[in-house]
C-alpha cells in the first residue's frame, strides 16, 4: 500500500515536472522561433513588411533600425493579386502587416476594399527630391496610375523599370521589335510571361503600332480588342510558336540560360542574372517602346495602429526612399530606384565597392533611358479586368497542335 | 486482485456512465476539430458560390451564374483533364507502387523494409517546389537527359517532347505521389497472417492464385488508401502543371487561383463546390461498389 | 531457383524507382556548390546569414514537430470513432472530407473563418491548418494497419481481467506502432511541404515553404537555398541510418508483426 501510493506519487510527480519542463522548453522554443530573441526585445518594436521579394536588402535593415530603434520583419509573399487581396481581407492582414511592398497599379482594388491609407507625402522628407517621382509619376500623367487614385497618393514607389523581352544574340542576331517574339524563324524557342498584363499588353502594343490590329489603347483595351490579341496568340500558339509560357523568376532565367528559347518576353533583371551565369544574353530595346512599371509600397489601413508604429512605418517609406537603400536594392535586383542612388553608391567605397557602384550608375541610366523612350504604361487592374482573365483562360485552354 | 477490481469497477451504473462520456467526449475531439475548422469553412464556401459580385467584393444572394460561367466555359475542359490527369498517375502509381510494397512487406526482413521505405520518404525532405523545377532541368533540350540519350547514339535530335508536355506533368506528378502510395500498401500487405498465405500453398494451390484470392483481396484497404492518395494529391496540384505543364496547363488548383486573382469569388467557389462534390461522388461510388465493411472489416465486426 | 532470379529482378526494379525518385535530389546538391567555375562551400555558410530564411526555418521546424505529434493522436481517436460509434461510414466521410477540397479554397475559407472569430494569424492558425490537412493521411494509414490488427487478440487481454484502456494501450497499441509512426512521418512531411494554405494565414510569419514559393516565383533562387535542401537530405539520411542502430539493441513485441517471421 505504502509502496503503491509513493509509486504514485513519484510518478506524478514526475509527470508534472516533465510537463513543467515540456512547456517551458515549449515556450521558449516558439517565442524563440518566432524571432523574438533578446536582440529585438531591445528594440522599441517591427515593422512588419510584407514584400514580394525584390524589396528585401538582403536582409540588413541596420541603418533604419539604428536610425530610428525600430527592426523591421519582413514577410514573403506572391505578387498575384488574389495573394495580396485576399491576405489582407481575409487573412487578418489589415491587423498584421503595416507595409505592403508590391507591383503598384492596385490602389482601385484596394482603396475601395478599405485595405490600404492615403500617404502624407509632407511626412517624408525624402519625396521632394525625387525626381523620378515628378518626372515619371506625376499627377495627370499615366505613371501616377501605379501610386494613386483619384488625386491623392496611395503607394511609394520602390522601384521603377521598363520591360520589353530577352534574347540570345549569338543566335537570333540584334532584334528590335515585338515582332521576334511571333517570328515563325524562331517557332518553338519562344517563351512568354503567364500575365495578360505583360504578354497581352506587350502583344497588344506590337499589334497596334505595326497597325495589324486596331487597338485604341493597349494599356486599357475593349473587349473585343482583347479578343482580337487573344485570337492572335492562339493562332501563333497553335502553329507552335511557343515553347512554354513561363511562371516564375527561377524558371525564366532557366530557360535562357539552358538555350531551351532563344527570345523570351521577360523581365531585365533575369537577363542580368543570365549574363552573371555566363550566357550572352540582351535586353531589347524595342521600336515600339517598353512596358513602364513601378512598385508601390502602401501603408496597410489598421484604425488600431498606435501612432508610434505609424510614425516608425513612414519612417520605413522615408528610408525606403532613401539613397543607401536604393542602391542596395538596384544592385541586388537589376531595378531602378530613386536619384540619390547611383551617388550614394559612388561616395561611400566602404560600402560600394567600386565595381558595385559602376553597376549602380549603369543600371540607373539604362531605366532612365527607356522611360525617356516610352512606350506603354502597364495596367495591372484594366476596366474589364474580367474579359482579360477570362480571354487569357481561352489562351491558355486552347490546343497547342 | 487489482485487475480484476478494475473490471468489476467497470460493471458498476455509474462507472460505465462516467467512462462513456469520457469515451465519446474523447473520440469526439478529432470530429469536433474537423467540423470547426473544414466544415464551416466548406460551408462558406458553398454559400457564396451562389451569391453575385458587387463590386470587388459579394452580395449575398442566389444565383447560378457562377456555375454556368464555369460549365459554359473553357474552365471545364480544365475540370476532365484534372480527372483524366488525376485517372493515369493514381493508375500508373499503383501499379509501380503495388510490386514494390509487396516486395518489402512479405520477402524482406521487416528492419529493412523499414529502412528502404524511410529512403523513399527522402525526397520530400527537399522542397517540392524545387524537386519539380529539378525535373525541368532534367528534362530540357540541353539537360542531362537529352544529354545522355545523344551520347550513346540512342538519338540524333533533343526529345522536344519530354518537357512542356503531358509526358513531363505525368513525370512529375508520378514523382511526387506514388512514394505517398507505398506506405499504405505496405503496411496493408505487412499485415497479412502469413498462416492464411501458407495455407493456401498447402491446399495446393499455385502462387498466381494465392495472389489474386487471398493477398489482393487483404490488401484492399492499402489499396484504397493508396488510391485516395494519388487521386486527391494530384487532382489538386497547383505547381507541377506551371513548372512542367508549359502551354498553360492547367489543373483545377491553377484555374482556381486564377480566378481568384480577378476577386471573382463567386466562380473560384463555385469551381472548389464542384471539385469537391466530384470527388465524394467518387468516394461514394467506391463505397457502393467495395462494401467498406472489407475495408473496416474486423474493425467493424469487432465492436460487438 | 527462378524465385531467386524474381527476388533479385524485384530488387532491380526497387533500385531502379528509387534512383529515379532520387534523379531530382541532384541538382540541388550541384547547385549548392556555387555557379562559379569552382565548388565551394561558401553558400552553406551564407545561408545561416539570411535572418528571413533562419526565422522561417525555426518556424518549419516547429511547425512540423507539432503536426507530426497532434496530427497522429488525433488521427488515433478518429480511428478510434470509426471503430465504435455506429455510423462509422458517416464518420470516415467526415473526417476524409479535407482531402477532396482544393488547398486554395480551403486556404480561403480557412483564412475567413479566422477572421470572423477574430483570431489573429499566428502559429497557430497555421497549424491548424497544417493539423487539418495531414489528418485525413494519418486517419487512413492508422485505419490501414488496425485493418491489420485481430482483435482476438484484445479478446485474450480482456479474457485475462484487463479494461478497455489496458487492453488497448499494452495489446493493440505496439502492434499498430508502425502505423502511428507512418502516420507521424507523414504528418510531418505534409507541413513541411504545405504551401498554398499556408500562405493565406500566415500572418507575419514565413515558413520555409511560402518564403521559397515567394523568392522562386519574383526573385529567383540562390544557391543558398539549395544549400539549406542539401543540408536537409544529408541530416534525413544521417537519421534513417543512424536511428535503426540506435534502437537496434531493443527487441520488444514492436518487432513482430503478426505471424511473419521478422
Amino acid at each position: 500500500m505504502m509502496n503503491e501510493w509513493s509509486g504514485h506519487f513519484r510518478r506524478r510527480d514526475l509527470i508534472r515536472m516533465v510537463a513543467a519542463g515540456a512547456a517551458g522548453a515549449g515556450v521558449a522554443s516558439a517565442s524563440r522561433s518566432l524571432g523574438f530573441g533578446l536582440a529585438e526585445a531591445a528594440m522599441k518594436g517591427t515593422v512588419n513588411f510584407a514584400d514580394i521579394g525584390v524589396g528585401d536588402p538582403g536582409g540588413d535593415w541596420s541603418k533604419f533600425t539604428q536610425a530610428t530603434g525600430w527592426g523591421v520583419n519582413l514577410v514573403a509573399f506572391g505578387n498575384a493579386p488574389s495573394q495580396i487581396l485576399n491576405v489582407l481581407v481575409s487573412g487578418g492582414g489589415t491587423q498584421v502587416y503595416d507595409i505592403a511592398n508590391i507591383v503598384g497599379g492596385m490602389q482601385k482594388p484596394l482603396v475601395e476594399n478599405n485595405l490600404i491609407e492615403a500617404i502624407d507625402t509632407s511626412r517624408l522628407p525624402n519625396w521632394r527630391g525625387d525626381t523620378y517621382i515628378h518626372d515619371f509619376l506625376a499627377p495627370g500623367t499615366p505613371g501616377f496610375e501605379f501610386i494613386g487614385y483619384k488625386e491623392k497618393v496611395y503607394g511609394v514607389p520602390t522601384v521603377l523599370q521598363g520591360d520589353s523581352f530577352g534574347y540570345l544574340p549569338d543566335v537570333t542576331g540584334h532584334l528590335d521589335s515585338y515582332e521576334a517574339l511571333f517570328n515563325p524563324k524562331w517557332k518553338g524557342y519562344v517563351a512568354l510571361e503567364d500575365n495578360f498584363t505583360t504578354a497581352g499588353q506587350k502583344t497588344a502594343l506590337y499589334l497596334a503600332k505595326n497597325n495589324l490590329a486596331s487597338i485604341k489603347n493597349p494599356a486599357d483595351m475593349t473587349p473585343s480588342e482583347i479578343k482580337t490579341v487573344v485570337d492572335f496568340l492562339i493562332e501563333k500558339k497553335k502553329e507552335g510558336q511557343f515553347r512554354v509560357i513561363w511562371t516564375s523568376f527561377e524558371q525564366a532565367v532557366d530557360l535562357l540560360v539552358r538555350r531551351e528559347v532563344y527570345v523570351m518576353d521577360c523581365w531585365e533583371p533575369m537577363v542580368f542574372v543570365a549574363r552573371k551565369k555566363g550566357v550572352n544574353a540582351e535586353y531589347a530595346r524595342p521600336r515600339e517602346g517598353y512596358l513602364l512599371w513601378a512598385m508601390a509600397a502602401y501603408i496597410v489601413k489598421n484604425p488600431k495602429r498606435p501612432p508610434e508604429r505609424e510614425a516608425a512605418a513612414y519612417g520605413l517609406l522615408d528610408f525606403i526612399l532613401g539613397p543607401w537603400y536604393g542602391a542596395k536594392i538596384t544592385l541586388l535586383r537589376g531595378y531602378m530606384t530613386n536619384p540619390g542612388a547611383a551617388a550614394y553608391a559612388k561616395s561611400h567605397p566602404s560600402e560600394f565597392n567600386a565595381q558595385d557602384a559602376a553597376e549602380v550608375t549603369r543600371i540607373t541610366d539604362n531605366v532612365r533611358s527607356k522611360f525617356q523612350l516610352g512606350g506603354t504604361w502597364q495596367d495591372r487592374w484594366p476596366t474589364h479586368v474580367n474579359d482579360y482573365e477570362a480571354e487569357w483562360a481561352r489562351f491558355k485552354a486552347a490546343p497547342s497542335k | 486482485m487489482g485487475a480484476v477490481q478494475s473490471s468489476s469497477e467497470q460493471v458498476s451504473g455509474r462507472g460505465v456512465a462516467v467512462s462513456n462520456a469520457i469515451r465519446y467526449g474523447a473520440l469526439a475531439i478529432p470530429l469536433l476539430f474537423v467540423v470547426v475548422f473544414f466544415v464551416t469553412p466548406l460551408a462558406l464556401t458553398i454559400a457564396v458560390s451562389f451569391w453575385e459580385r458587387a463590386g470587388f467584393w459579394i452580395r449575398p444572394a442566389f444565383t447560378v451564374q457562377a456555375y454556368a460561367e464555369f460549365f459554359a466555359g473553357p474552365r471545364f475542359f480544365v475540370l476532365k483533364r484534372s480527372l483524366i490527369v488525376a485517372g493515369l498517375v493514381t493508375a500508373l502509381g499503383l501499379a509501380l507502387a503495388y510490386p514494390i510494397a509487396y516486395v518489402l512487406a512479405l520477402h524482406t526482413r521487416a528492419r529493412v523494409s523499414r529502412v528502404v521505405l524511410l529512403l523513399f520518404t527522402v525526397p520530400f525532405v527537399v522542397n517540392y517546389i524545387i524537386r519539380t523545377f529539378s525535373w525541368e532541368y532534367l528534362l530540357g533540350r540541353t539537360g542531362p537527359v537529352n544529354q545522355a540519350l545523344l551520347g550513346a547514339g540512342v538519338i540524333h535530335h533533343p526529345l522536344d517532347w519530354l518537357l512542356f508536355t503531358d509526358v513531363s506533368v505525368m513525370i512529375g506528378l508520378v514523382a511526387s505521389y506514388m512514394p505517398f502510395m507505398i506506405y499504405p500498401l505496405w503496411v496493408s500487405l505487412a499485415g497479412i497472417d502469413r498462416r492464411l498465405i501458407e495455407a493456401s500453398w498447402m491446399l495446393g494451390a499455385a502462387p498466381a492464385w494465392t495472389f489474386l484470392r487471398i493477398t489482393l483481396p487483404l490488401s484492399m484497404p492499402g489499396v484504397f488508401a493508396a488510391i485516395i492518395f494519388g487521386f486527391v494529391g494530384s487532382f489538386g496540384e497547383s505547381a507541377v502543371p506551371i513548372i512542367l505543364g508549359g502551354l498553360g496547363y492547367q489543373l483545377m488548383g491553377n484555374t482556381i487561383t486564377s480566378a481568384l486573382d480577378v476577386l471573382n469569388y463567386p466562380l473560384a467557389a463555385a469551381m472548389s463546390s464542384v471539385v469537391v462534390v466530384v470527388m465524394l461522388a467518387f468516394l461514394a461510388c467506391w463505397y457502393l461498389v467495395f462494401d467498406v465493411r472489407s475495408f473496416l472489416g474486423k474493425i467493424v465486426r469487432w465492436s460487438a | 531457383m527462378s524465385s531467386r532470379t524474381t527476388y533479385a529482378l524485384a530488387w532491380v526494379y526497387i533500385t531502379g524507382i528509387l534512383a529515379f525518385l532520387w534523379l531530382p535530389l541532384v541538382p540541388p546538391l550541384l547547385f549548392s556548390l556555387g555557379s562559379g567555375p569552382s565548388p565551394t562551400w561558401h553558400w552553406y555558410a551564407v545561408l545561416w546569414q539570411n535572418p528571413v530564411l533562419v526565422r522561417a526555418i525555426r518556424t518549419s521546424a516547429l511547425l512540423g514537430a507539432l503536426t507530426g505529434i497532434t496530427a497522429p493522436c488525433l488521427a488515433l481517436l478518429g480511428a478510434m470513432a470509426v471503430r465504435e460509434l455506429r455510423a462509422s461510414r458517416a464518420v470516415l466521410m467526415l473526417m476524409l472530407t479535407p482531402l477532396f477540397i482544393p488547398g486554395i479554397s480551403m486556404g480561403l475559407g480557412s483564412a475567413f473563418l479566422f477572421h470572423l472569430l477574430g483570431v489573429d494569424p499566428s502559429v497557430w492558425t497555421i497549424l491548424a491548418v497544417h493539423i487539418l490537412w495531414s489528418l485525413p493521411f494519418a486517419l487512413l494509414i492508422i485505419l490501414t494497419a488496425m485493418a491489420t490488427f485481430d482483435p482476438v487478440y484484445l479478446e485474450a487481454a480482456y479474457v485475462c481481467g484487463a479494461n478497455r484502456i489496458r487492453a488497448f494501450l499494452d495489446v493493440e497499441l505496439p502492434l499498430i506502432r508502425p502505423g502511428i509512426a507512418g502516420a507521424a512521418t507523414f504528418s510531418l512531411i505534409l507541413s513541411l511541404n504545405e504551401t498554398v494554405r499556408t500562405g493565406l494565414v500566415q500572418g507575419p510569419l514565413n515558413t520555409v515553404q511560402t518564403y521559397i514559393w515567394s523568392t522562386f516565383l519574383q526573385v529567383g533562387l540562390s544557391p543558398d537555398h539549395y544549400a539549406l535542401m542539401s543540408l536537409l537530405i544529408v541530416l534525413t539520411l544521417i537519421l534513417i541510418f543512424a536511428f535503426p542502430a540506435l534502437a537496434g539493441a531493443r527487441r520488444g513485441r514492436s518487432e513482430v508483426s503478426p505471424a511473419t517471421d521478422a
